[in-house]
């Protein structure tokens, strides 16, 4: 079986969460099949700027096809278009000038995925909502299979995307709330399963090598992650100040990652800086317990990766994914408003019981669903399943010139409103 | 602090979440609404009225800074105004030139441009001295807000105190009760002859038991009878209830039932339990009488064993209610706890 995995970014050292899920999966999928991965030469998310040289490359045994990228997005004309489709009634046109808008717009790569359609089994397309995915899909629709990688967003309620969800042969979904989401908004009804991701866990951790490295004496939670107002991170400042002041003798905040936001000077709240994953995986064995504040996760590997370590979570229960995975697993806590914050962390600390009987809920959870035998096996039957099964129609044609431009579309703000929301439960 | 009911490893987090929740709304006495959060929320005052960051003397600092910006200078700007000059033939030149310059230049938006800024620059003049004058109010209004805010703010503080102050009470009160109830003996009814029984009787050891009137009897026909809390004062005039227990059968098979005494004989026996070693009750010690069984038979409300029960770690001594000020509830809490 030869298979294609196509992402907007990919690289050892590109941290982002779908192209770490795609460097993951391929490098999974590669012990079973032939896998190449065709990416463009940007390694910005912002800019879409290329970086790195064209051609193939091999990264951890995986062979890589990089493509130019036609040019650099324009932050100012993305800002304009997005605020057109998600906030007013436009037209399919507007989307389309939106999503070259948005980019990466690698026509090499689409072409390319075109001109070698027949080399290869499947096509396993990365985030839905970039130009790669969406005209790649198009392309070979009947060899396309889709990780969405969807979040609660408003680019869930564009129109062009119903047909792509519809048109692939399948959907991985990377959680249950995921799949709700896009069967909402997209009707889809094919083949689909809900995967998501493993993580490459350390067999030891040594939590005391984390605490005599940073000095740390106290007992503390952890946050991992890009430290940003997107994130959740401002109001997650807020709430542990708060908190310091009501449990003095409570739990000290550790934050490791890059920042991009202001963090306040407090004598409890403690930022490391980036670390390696050796000094991550140790650093949340030490934790008492990891917040997760982002209130936009299609999926948080951090928390599965806290859960593997028998760690449980405190989620923001805004987000459904989060609060979902933390109620079916019964290895976490969520909260909606800082009572509920302060309340949970203090019953998630260490000295009390009922960490430690969630963090191993979690354990358990992590080691059914999540890891890679599982991952590896799902994948591996759905394209045994795809194989066997007849593609289904193409996806719908684009209308004409003059039906494109009619706005007659709603604001995605508006379809994304009408969507189901909440976690799903069971 | 918050006591998680975590019985077992099967725990569900939406019953902890609600628990907790359950826990806040114990807590702030009142369940706000998501919608009434959010407009506490909206209202961004907190900061600024924050009285730490509030000078006291603010008023008076403004008004010592305060500074009257003076007047713009003024200008008129009608349709004559560029051809106005002091020499009445040149005036009649330029207007006589008008037409010509008007060949190559229209000044006419310009004169209305400058016209109409002219008035803009009246109004704004005229706003900024209302602004002003306004100034001075607002920051009287503020001062007195953020003084009302710190009164009240004390008076959260003290009332906050006050409120666990009583939390802790009534926690202690509970405990003690709960304890209390734990301890507490049912009494049999006693037989008429019984109740009936002379006063001023000696008892087996030869004490002197003074008159006492009978503790209250159980409602009649109920032979677990009610847990007798209803007590009244001891033989020695003290107020602290006694709780009596059902006395072991006597030699003859009924329940011994007789008035408590507070003798002199009695307080030998508390200072004697006073002695005992820690952790040793009535019954481990030599010549016991909880051991002995019967030997109050017909003279003594409880026995010596049963005594030996209420003096049980944990557990509240009641013959230390008795009248001689060794009440000890701060002992029976701290057990307890």
């Amino acid at each position: 079986m030869k298979l294609a995995v196509v992402v907007q970014r990919y690289g050892a050292d590109i941290s982002g969460g779908a192209e770490l899920h795609a460097r993951y999966v391929a490098e999974r999928l590669a012990r079973h099949a032939s896998v190449e991965v065709l990416t463009t030469c940007a390694r910005d998310y912002v800019s879409w700027r290329n970086e790195l040289p064209p051609g193939a490359e091999q990264i951890n045994g995986v062979t890589v096809r990089r493509f130019l990228v036609a040019r650099p997005r324009d932050t100012n004309d993305f800002g304009r278009r997005s605020l057109l489709v998600f906030e007013r009634p436009h037209s399919i046109a507007d989307e389309l000038k939106w999503l070259d808008s948005e980019g990466p717009a690698s026509f090499d790569l689409v072409r390319h995925i075109t001109r070698v359609k027949a080399d290869f089994d499947f096509f396993v397309f990365f985030s839905y909502r970039y130009y790669h995915a969406w005209h790649g899909a198009r392309a070979v629709p009947e060899k396309a299979v889709l990780v969405p990688t969807a979040e609660r967003d408003p680019a869930i309620g564009l129109g062009i995307f119903g047909p792509v969800f519809r048109g692939v042969r399948a959907v991985m979904y990377n959680s249950f709330e995921e799949r709700a989401l896009i069967q909402s908004v997209s009707g889809r009804q094919g083949p689909g399963v809900v995967v998501g991701v493993g993580s490459a866990i350390p067999e030891r951790t040594q939590p005391w090598r984390f605490r005599k490295k940073f000095h740390v004496k106290r007992p503390f939670a952890i946050y991992l992650g890009r430290i940003d107002e997107n994130k959740g991170c401002r109001q997650l400042f807020a709430f542990f100040e708060r908190y310091a002041v009501m449990y003095p003798q409570g739990l000290d905040l550790i934050l490791v990652g890059s920042k991009h936001l202001e963090i306040p000077r407090h004598p409890r709240i403690r930022h490391v800086g980036f670390l390696s994953d050796e000094d991550k995986f140790d650093g949340l064995s030490a934790a008492d317990v990891l917040i997760m504040p982002s209130q936009f996760e299609s999926l948080s590997m951090v928390a599965l990766e806290a859960w593997a370590l028998g760690k449980p979570v405190l989620a923001n229960g805004r987000c459904d994914v989060l609060r979902g995975q933390c109620v079916r697993s019964n290895g976490g806590l969520y909260y909606l408003d800082f009572e509920e914050f302060a309340e949970a962390l203090y019953a998630l600390e260490g000295t009390g019981p009922l960490g430690a009987i969630l963090g191993a809920n979690g354990r358990e959870f992590f080691k059914r669903h999540y890891t890679w035998p599982v991952i590896e096996r799902k994948y591996l039957e759905m394209f045994e399943r795809l194989k066997r099964e007849p593609a289904g129609a193409a996806p719908d044609p684009l209308p004409g010139f003059f039906a494109r431009r009619k706005r007659t579309l709603p604001p995605g703000r508006e379809v994304m409103n009408t969507a189901p929301a909440g976690p799903v439960l069971r | 602090m918050a006591e998680f009911n975590v019985r077992s490893d099967s725990v569900d987090v939406e019953q902890i979440m609600r628990q907790i929740r359950a826990r806040i709304r114990e807590k702030r006495g009142a369940d706000y609404t998501e919608q009434e959060l959010q407009q506490l929320a909206s209202v961004k005052l907190e900061k600024f009225l924050d009285p730490r960051g509030v000078r006291s003397d603010l008023v008076d600092q403004f008004r010592r800074h305060r500074v009257v910006s003076p007047e713009p200078p003024k200008y008129e700007f009608e349709d004559t105004t560029l051809y106005e000059t002091h020499r009445g033939p040149l005036r009649f030149i330029r207007k006589l030139l008008h037409p010509i310059l008007k060949l190559f230049i229209n000044p006419n938006p310009l004169i209305h441009a400058l016209h109409v800024q002219k008035q803009v620059n009246d109004e704004f003049h005229k706003r900024f001295r209302q602004r002003e004058e306004m100034d001075p109010l607002y920051y009287e209004v503020v001062h007195n807000l953020v003084v009302e805010i710190t009164r009240l703010g004390i008076e959260v503080h003290n009332l906050r105190m006050r409120a666990e102050s009583l939390s802790s009470r009534m926690d202690f009160d509970e405990r003690r009760g709960r304890s209390l109830e734990s301890v507490v003996q049912y009494r049999p009814q006693p037989s008429p002859q019984q109740q009936q029984q002379p006063q001023g009787q000696r008892g087996p050891r030869g004490d002197h038991r003074p008159s006492a009137p009978a503790p209250a009897a159980a409602p009649a026909g109920n032979h677990t009878a009610s847990p007798a809390v209803s007590a009244p004062a001891d033989g020695n005039g003290g107020t602290a209830p006694v709780i009596p227990a059902p006395s072991p059968a006597g030699p003859g098979g009924a329940p011994q039932q007789g008035n408590r005494h507070e003798g002199g004989g009695e307080r030998r026996r508390r200072r004697r339990r006073r002695r005992r070693r820690p952790g040793q009750n009535l019954a481990d010690s030599p010549g016991s009488a909880g051991t002995a069984g019967p030997i109050g038979a017909g003279a003594t409300t409880r026995t010596e064993g049963t005594a030996g029960t209420a003096d049980a770690p944990g557990g509240p001594d009641f013959d230390n209610d008795g009248p001689d000020g060794d009440d000890g509830p701060d002992d029976n809490g701290a057990a307890d706890q």
